[in-house]
């Protein structure tokens, strides 16, 4: 038995260059047939991304404009300083975020379960799901560097071989922290498997540590000085850790830098021209070594990996929060037993799913980073007031998309296990207020706490405060109401993906619908406010006294702000509730 | 054609599959059996190279899958419970993927997936984007694609779930053809009557072990039970309480 078969006539092992072609071909065809189902069945989501995206690009690249205008004026060291602290924290950023979606393409999906069990090499199925989590992962460099160099090149009046040098420049650049996160990702899921979750932790741990640290100690003593010579000294000399000459990221600064110099001279220009190549060259260089040395490592490792992973048993569940559960299921208020148990049950899918509460924490965690910062200056009381507005603004479109993303779906998802539903002393109504209520709750707590977080850090007053509060109420009261009803009102029980689910067209909806209902809200509160706060501060000159401008910016104008907050929150809770229940009651399932 | 040799696997401290030695020869249909959590998936994901032994070797054709996986997959063909599709794909595309992956000519793949095609009645649908499929349509396109290649050996795990009646008699006769024709087919089931029509021999695997190892008549020759059916049977040796057969 042990002598080998011949192999049979029909097939043969391929090189790894057609592998690779062939992982190359069938990208393009899922891309293409992705493509063309989205214009002929989301054409209002893709238009919507297409349109936002180019908003959003225009904005920053105005704004990247003036800031390096600004800047160009100040001091050009400023500007290699800042190339290197955004290029190294983007390039630790890549590290992780490459290295989890590798882990999550090549370990986790259905599909290198399917590839694992065909004659392909390793290395081949790697390359493959290594070049879709670069993808991922750097989609939001290219968006947020590109008007940022396009910008600086306009500024310094760069000539055209800066415009070709760029994208080579970020493309070869990106391929470094992306293949060292794939290798850091096969090493640990091969050789330390028991370790991994640890090591996993421990990282981000200490990255999120050393941000805090970073942040804290730049900012800790501006209070007082901010904005003077030495605080620029001193936040140039702890930024400087970013300009050493090993980091792919000072390769990236200096190519570009010297891309972009602007020479009277024709000899000095093409000496700068030829510098710019050389960092380029170097970036080349060491990305196809490290891709070279990660598609090593995943010939050795992945089948390894792979099966240590498969063959892992899950840790005995602990339950630590069991008395939150018995607590919600005992609870006395006047929602009915079956309405606590589905509410209990949903917390427990909610914590449970690691992809809901580590995206919730990630967001809501850097929101909170960010407004601990936020004492660091000082503001006049009209911009503050703004700023916490716009934050009130920015906490409401984050739940707006974990609204749409994971709550719009639920009902879908809960239409396809009827067949239990249905047999339990259920009324239909109760599903429905079940997820309003999960929604409501669940949002209220993180994004209040953040709204005062944002409010004190800015030493806004107390009466300011508590209106932020009321809107940040209905707000979450809101958003909620509108993916609920809008997810009962437009159920889709064949689909069992979640993010398919909120990627159609009803979830475009919400989110649309959700993004309008935020602007409108912030605005009627705002305004008022904002008035008011003028014509207190800097005089009754700036702000009209008659008409409705005066009467918009006093005391009756606030009240009719606030009044206008609540209709508009009752507003967006009721009617997508009343919706969704007279749809879903006659649903057949 | 496979071939388990002294094949442990563990789990941290359990064993999932202990000690197992079991050759199948060319052209059997070999039936592994058990009740849940008896080691048939760690057995079967040993098999198509999703997991390495603890101890032991597992053999495709001479080929050790850890050592050689792609050599071993080139003779293998797999059909899993649940059935692994590109959505954004059609079904010939899938095919068409398929084929070129095990490096089949041009002209021998068109007739090869034209003779799946219509082996598995897939001409309806095969233009049709996966993601419209039903579980039993998904099903007969994993396995045209796991036939196309005349694989020396087939794995299946829980073939015929979510196939309809006229599919599953498809399914049977295509793989009684095969078997004569020399392919040897390894198949986990729950389906007890199934077995007891196609299998050569079956094994029946309790707790990581093989409890039994032989033909049905062989089985009720062991447990002295000459009139009883494999169910019958099955649940004795599974029970515990007929012992050793």
């Amino acid at each position: 038995m042990s002598g080998r078969a011949p192999l049979p006539d029909a097939v043969r092992l391929l090189s790894f260059e057609d592998e690779s072609r062939l992982f190359v071909k069938l990208r393009a065809t899922l891309a293409w047939e992705t493509i063309r189902s989205m214009l002929s069945d989301a054409r209002l989501r893709l238009s919507l991304v297409v349109l936002l995206s180019g908003m959003f690009w225009a904005a920053l690249y105005g704004l990247f404009v003036e800031g390096f205008g600004f800047l160009d004026a100040l001091h050009a060291e400023v500007i290699s300083l800042l190339f290197n602290t955004f290029f190294a924290s983007l390039m630790v950023m890549l590290v992780f975020s490459t290295g989890i979606l590798v882990y999550t393409g090549m370990y986790c999906s259905t599909e290198a379960k399917l590839l694992l069990t065909l004659p392909v090499r390793a290395e081949a199925i790697h390359a493959h799901k290594f070049r879709e989590a670069m993808w991922f992962s750097s989609w939001g460099f290219v968006l947020l560097g590109s008007p940022m160099l396009t910008a600086y090149g306009v500024v310094r009046h760069a000539a055209w071989p800066y415009y070709v040098v760029m994208l080579p420049l970020m493309i070869s650049f990106v391929f470094i922290p992306a293949s060292v996160g794939s290798i850091i990702c096969t090493t640990l899921v091969a050789w330390m498997p028991r370790l991994r979750l640890h090591a996993l932790t421990i990282g981000v741990t200490v990255a999120c540590v050393a941000a805090l640290g970073l942040g804290w100690s730049m900012f800790s003593q501006a209070r007082v000085d901010s904005m003077s010579a030495a605080w620029f000294e001193r936040t140039f000399a702890r930024l400087s850790v970013t300009e050493q000459k090993l980091f792919p990221s000072w390769w990236l600064s200096m190519g570009l830098i010297e891309a972009a110099r602007t020479e009277r001279d024709g000899s000095m220009m093409a000496a700068s021209l030829f510098e710019s190549l050389k960092f380029l060259a170097l970036l080349i260089a060491n990305a196809l070594a490290l891709q070279h040395l990660a598609g090593w490592v995943a010939r050795i490792a992945y089948r390894k990996g792979y099966s240590q992973l498969t063959g892992e048993i899950p840790a005995r569940r602990r339950r630590p929060l069991r008395w939150f559960d018995r607590a919600l299921g005992h609870a006395g208020f006047a929602t009915g037993r079956p309405l606590r148990l589905l509410l209990v049950k949903d917390f427990r899918l909610f914590r449970r799913d690691i992809s809901q509460w580590s995206q919730f924490a990630i967001f809501f965690g850097l929101l909170g980073l960010y407004f601990l910062n936020l004492r660091a200056f000082n503001y006049h009381n009209a911009y503050a007031s703004m700023i916490g507005y716009l934050n009130l603004a920015v906490v409401g479109l984050i739940l707006s998309t974990f609204t749409t993303r994971f709550v719009y779906p639920m009902i879908s998802l809960e239409g396809r296990r009827f067949w239990i539903l249905g047999l339990l002393p259920l009324h239909r109504d109760q599903i429905v207020w079940s997820k309003f209520l999960f929604s409501f709750v669940g949002s209220l707590g993180p994004c209040c706490i953040l709204v005062l977080l944002s409010d004190c850090m800015l030493g806004i007053s107390w009466p300011l405060i508590a209106q932020h509060e009321l809107c940040c109420v209905m707000l979450c009261m809101g958003l909620s109401g509108i993916a609920v009803g809008l997810g009962a009102r437009m159920p889709d029980l064949r689909e069992a993906s979640p993010s398919k689910i909120s990627s159609g067209f009803g979830g475009t909806l919400s989110l649309v619908i959700s993004s309008l209902f935020i602007m409108a809200t912030v605005m009627a509160a705002a305004v008022p406010t904002h008035l008011f706060l003028l014509s207190h501060t800097l005089g009754p000159s700036v702000v009209s006294s008659h008409g409705i401008l005066a009467w918009a910016g006093g005391q009756w104008g606030s009240i009719a702000g606030a009044l206008v907050v609540v209709g508009l929150g009752l507003t967006a809770t009721v009617v997508p509730l009343t919706l969704g229940l007279r749809a879903f009651r006659r649903l057949e399932a | 054609m496979i071939e388990f040799d002294h094949v442990t696997r563990t789990y941290g401290a359990k064993t999932a599959v202990s000690d197992l030695t079991l050759a199948i020869p060319r052209g059997e249909l070999f039936a592994l059996l058990g009740p849940n959590g008896a080691g048939k998936t760690t057995t079967i994901r040993m098999l198509v190279g999703l997991l390495h032994p603890s101890r032991g070797a597992v053999r495709v054709c001479g080929h050790d899958l850890v050592k050689d996986p792609r050599a071993a997959h080139l003779h293998l063909g797999y059909v899993p419970d649940e059935p692994t599709l590109y959505d954004k794909l059609t079904g010939r595309e899938f095919l068409w993927f398929i084929a070129d992956m095990f490096g089949m000519p041009q002209r021998l793949a068109t007739d090869r997936i034209d003779r799946e095609v219509d082996h598995f009645e897939l001409g309806e649908f095969a233009d049709d984007l996966a993601e419209s499929y039903s579980l039993g349509m998904k099903q007969r396109l994993v396995f045209a694609a796991s036939f196309l290649h005349d694989p020396d050996v087939l794995v299946l795990d829980e073939p015929m779930v979510g196939l309809d009646p006229r599919s599953v008699r498809i399914v049977k006769d295509l793989l009684a053809a095969r078997t004569r024709e020399g392919m040897t087919v390894f198949m986990s089931t729950h389906t007890l009557a199934m077995a007891e029509e196609m299998a050569d021999r079956v094994g029946i695997m309790v707790r990581g072990q093989l409890r039994f190892l032989g033909t049905i008549a062989e089985l009720r020759e062991q447990m002295a039970l000459e009139s009883t059916t494999l169910e019958q049977l099955y649940l004795e040796v599974t029970s515990g309480r007929g012992g050793q057969p």
